[in-house]
């Protein structure tokens, strides 16, 4: 029989605080692959994620997040390794695991002929506990369109539908894959939003995948940097930064050119971008802007150059990213 | 499970696009071939030559006035009865005996075109009949000492049509069976529809089952149209009760829905499932006899086509709406169904698949 909740509940167990919401060890996926023999999608995964907190998995196109992500949700088998989602096992408990989840899928489609609301009723009947669709849709400002086809939507509120058609059940863990790719960034900001009210308000666990090294920085408690099927680097996003040998950028444009290798002379200086887009911008990359920085004016002065647009930008996921793996987060 | 049922039929109905697929086209069958008068009796074009008015020209050309459906006109020698033969105008050519034979052993020369059965084998039996009539009376036999009487007693008219209709709905339900299951769920396996559903407790089966069940109900609609627009536009007859056609429909239907799943399992996009559904059903529809008897085909290929799991269905249905048959008449049909039913749910499990690469 399925109850359905009135209101939001608040998470606050003290035992689930202290209990970790998802752990994963050494999970392997191979796939068997026509041209390569086999393909490793996931390499011996192992992290655990606590629960409340907001986990993300930052890599390019084909590194292995969403695969890691299915075999966690209970859609796929691993090859060896094991997940688990409070305390049940992702291939045994599955069933179990399923009513405890919320998942929304990369594209994730929904029947075209249905209405919003009749999608939402639906999905909510395949579980025991279900919260109405009028909350749902009035949690991402979509009752007005309870009668519409999924069709009917733009994209950002196609994806906060289907966010929201995850929480049908009121999960104790979201996973959202790629939730704002394809998204403007006016869209992107209030899935942000979304997203960390979700984690916020309702104590729920959030674990998603992503691309946009921003999106990572900005909604993530921790990040484990992953690529070609291994995780490379796990922790919060300003450690992850600060573990960087170049953790700031110098930026200034001026009116004349200057030789690269007279700003290397500077200290603390490891590289140097010149005419960045074309005009007479320069970047300093460096360890420590504080260390830099007097210098560089000091040296600006005595050789007379004019100084514009002068910013400090700390390094961002992107770079991390590139210091691991040697490529680009957009590959 | 009911609301999964019932959420099956309002996605069916919904879909009007294909909902108007699946019922006009077994209904336009129903409505074009109710169109043809097909019971029409055969007309002939004939064109007589008599060279020399004799009695005997006179009684052949009256005789064969009086046939019913000639149009006799009259041609005044060979050459010219010969060119209008070429070209059409007319059917048939009698030559009565030419000026200067005796009589008593007159030729009656028919000239026709052999391209044409259908008139050949009403028009020269009429003409041969003729001949015989006068070559009694010419050998002065007044009264024929056989006569013969013919009586039709009163019982059932069969025509065409009425042969027709049950194959219409036989090969309507499969149709959209297989074709329509195999599309709409190839393109919900596209719009990773079912991959979404993987995702919830939910078992697959249920699913499944549930959309079979709403299948199942569309049969029966459909099956249930297109007999009303036969009986009810067109005048066909259905001796049988309606009850068994509906259900023997829907009995049948399980095998093509089966099928229908196969082809969804099997093509690799939605647009190829159209193809690859449409080949299998299109011949079975000819093969298994829906337009015309099976017994025209070679005796090999005839006891193949037997076995088609669409030919017990049209000839379970026709007992029943023709021979006015009830269900239970029906065994050996249903036996085969029931063969079939088991062996397309195997091949429907081991080829269908929720999503790519599970």
């Amino acid at each position: 029989m399925a109850t359905v909740r009135q209101g939001v509940k608040l998470r606050s167990g003290s035992r689930r605080e202290s209990e970790n919401a998802v752990e994963v060890e050494d999970l392997v996926k191979v796939f068997p692959s026509r041209r390569r023999g086999t393909v490793v999608a996931v390499g011996g995964v192992s992290f655990s994620v606590r629960a409340g907190e907001v986990f993300g998995f930052l890599g390019p196109n084909g590194a292995g997040k969403t695969t890691t992500l299915e075999i966690i949700e209970g859609m796929r088998d691993p090859t060896s390794g094991r997940a688990q989602v409070f305390g049940l096992d992702s291939r045994r408990d599955r069933v179990k695991l399923k009513e405890r989840i919320g998942v929304q899928l990369q594209a994730g489609a929904y029947f075209d002929y249905l209405t919003l609301e009749e999608i939402l009723d639906l999905l909510g009947s395949f579980y025991r506990e279900r919260v109405p669709p009028a909350e749902l849709l009035e949690k991402v400002g979509l009752v007005e369109k309870r009668k519409a086809l999924v069709r009917e939507l733009s994209g950002g509120q196609a994806q906060r539908f289907s966010i929201v058609a995850a929480l049908v059940n009121d999960p104790d863990v979201v996973f959202l894959d790629e939730p704002t790719t394809g998204l403007d960034p006016q869209a992107r900001r209030n899935l942000w939003e979304l997203i960390t009210s979700i984690n916020r308000d309702e104590g729920k666990t959030v674990i998603l995948t992503t691309h946009y090294m921003e999106e990572a920085e900005h909604l993530c408690d921790r990040v484990a940097i992953i690529d070609r099927g291994t995780i490379r680097a796990l922790d919060t996003p300003t450690d992850l930064i600060h573990q960087l040998p170049v953790a700031y950028r110098i930026m200034f444009s001026t009116d004349g050119h200057i030789e690269p290798a007279e700003l290397q002379t500077l200290p603390g200086v490891a590289e140097v971008d010149a005419c960045i887009n074309g005009r007479f911008a320069y970047g300093l990359r460096v360890a420590r802007a504080m260390e830099t920085l007097p210098a560089f004016l000091t040296w600006a002065e005595q050789r007379d150059v004019r100084v514009e647009n002068l910013r400090v930008l700390p390094a961002t996921l992107e770079e991390v990213f590139l210091s691991l793996t040697g490529r680009s987060l957009r590959e | 499970m009911w609301k999964l049922v019932v959420v099956s039929l309002r996605l069916l109905y919904r879909n009007k696009e294909a909902l108007l697929w699946a019922l006009a086209f077994p209904m336009s069958f129903a409505v074009v071939f109710g169109l043809f008068d097909l019971n029409k009796p055969p007309e002939a074009n004939v064109g007589v030559v008599t060279p020399a008015s004799s009695p005997v020209a006179a009684q052949l050309l009256a005789g064969l006035r009086e046939i019913e459906g000639f149009t006799v006109s009259e041609q005044p020698d060979l050459p010219r009865a010969q060119a209008e033969l070429g070209d059409g105008t007319v059917d048939l050519v009698v030559a009565g005996p030419p000026a200067g034979q005796p009589e008593a052993t007159g030729v009656v020369r028919v000239r026709y075109d052999g391209s044409d059965p259908e008139i050949n084998r009403f028009a020269l039996p009429a003409v041969e009949r003729v001949v015989d009539g006068m070559n009694l009376s010419l050998a002065g036999v007044e009264a024929p000492p056989l006569l013969l009487e013919q009586e039709e007693v009163v019982g059932k008219t069969v025509t065409y049509y009425d042969f027709l209709l049950p194959g219409l709905v036989a090969m309507g339900v499969m149709h959209f069976s297989i074709v329509g299951t195999g599309v709409g769920v190839a393109r919900y396996r596209e719009q990773r529809v079912l991959r979404r559903l993987l995702v919830t407790p939910l078992q697959p089966v249920r699913f499944l089952t549930a959309y079979v069940i709403a299948s199942l109900v569309l049969a029966a609609v459909q099956a249930a149209l297109i007999l009303g627009t036969g009986v009810l536009l067109f005048g066909a007859q259905v001796y049988g009760h309606v009850a068994w056609i509906l259900l023997l429909s829907v009995v049948g239907n399980l095998v093509f829905l089966n099928l229908g799943f196969v082809v969804a399992g099997r093509a690799p996009s939605s647009t190829a499932a159209q193809g690859v559904g449409s080949c299998v059903s299109i011949p079975m529809m000819i093969l298994s006899g829906v337009f015309f008897s099976t017994d025209t085909l070679p005796p090999l290929v005839r006891s193949g086509v037997e076995y088609l799991p669409l030919t017990p269905l049209i000839d379970a249905l026709r007992k029943v709406a023709i021979d006015g048959l009830s269900i239970t008449d029906t065994g050996r049909q249903l036996t085969l169904i029931g063969a079939w039913i088991v062996i397309s749910f195997l091949l429907a499990s081991l080829t269908f698949r929720f999503a790519d690469g599970k």
